[in-house]
């Protein structure tokens, strides 16, 4: 279960609305290689995962992408807070504007809505931390192209933060990866889908 | 930033360190250091969410204090105190 802390992981407090920078950042959101993507995908994941190690990595990060995803939020938020129009004109922020206003919708920095094609759930858990491990790389050049466009020192403060753990959760992810092939037959790890073929463990033991 | 920003900055800072710890503890279980460190940054957090939620409001929703239901009095994570 979860239970709701009333605060954001990292401080988010933006003074100067940008409705043009919103536009790219909402890409976190529900864009390809976003927070709402990355928290489904572990949450997802974690229930066939075969070993401890693995739960807990997959719970604990898919958890604080969610921290990730409302911190996003809150930016896109205190981008757009208090608008005029004439201000939303001058961004070019009519076209997001005119389907949403100014409520938070999960799509990406191109208009396309958040689906679960972004994300994988494969039943292999050496496929899955692959494809976990290439998503927070995404996610980490994806906030690297958003710095390029940040001037506002309380906006990068955050994305920089952000960035940050993705290089940290690949880091972990890696390690999974490690503690999973260790177990497994190192002549050929592929001989068997260590979710599904369980006797692939029960053997390397009874060694 | 608001004294209550502040306050609440430094129970994040506490309680990110003590998360990173932990979730390197999923694959270093028997670091017996590391383990100490994520004891002490929520020991460090402790009083100070003590403290925050006496004077501002509970974080979760189990610790309301008085006779009101303020869980839901903003401002809200997202919010600062000129949206209330």
């Amino acid at each position: 279960m979860f239970v709701y802390e009333k605060k954001l992981q990292y401080p988010v407090n933006i003074k100067t609305p940008n409705p043009k920078l919103a536009k790219i950042i909402i890409t976190q959101y529900g864009g390809p290689d976003g927070e709402l993507g990355a928290s489904l995908r572990y949450l997802s994941q974690r229930f066939t995962m075969p070993m401890p190690e693995l739960k807990g990595t997959l719970t604990d990060i898919g958890t604080e992408e969610l921290n990730h995803l409302e911190m996003i939020g809150a930016i896109v938020y205190q981008l757009t807070k208090n608008l005029t129009e004439e201000q939303i004109k001058a961004a070019g922020f009519e076209d997001y504007f005119v389907d949403h206003t100014t409520g938070i919708y999960p799509q990406s920095a191109g208009g396309a809505p958040f689906t679960a094609a972004y994300i994988q759930s494969k039943g292999d858990a050496i496929t899955d931390l692959h494809e976990n491990m290439a998503a927070e790389q995404k996610a980490r050049t994806t906030y690297d192209n958003i710095l390029r466009f940040c001037d506002d020192y309380e906006v990068k403060d955050a994305i920089r933060f952000l960035r940050e753990r993705e290089v940290v959760h690949y880091q972990r992810f890696g390690e999974n990866l490690r503690l999973l092939t260790d177990k497994l037959d190192e002549k050929n790890f592929y001989a068997f889908n260590p979710e599904f073929d369980k006797a692939c463990f029960r053997k390397k033991q009874s060694k | 930033m608001t004294k209550r920003e502040t306050l609440l900055k430094k129970i994040s800072t506490y309680q990110f360190a003590a998360l990173d710890t932990q979730l390197y503890l999923n694959t270093h279980p028997n670091d017996s250091a590391a383990l100490e460190k994520a004891e002490r940054y929520n020991a460090m957090a402790k009083p100070l969410i003590e403290q925050y939620e006496e004077q501002y409001g509970p974080l979760t929703k189990n610790n309301n204090e008085g006779n009101r239901w303020n869980w839901m009095k903003g401002p809200w994570p997202w919010e600062s105190e000129d949206d209330c």
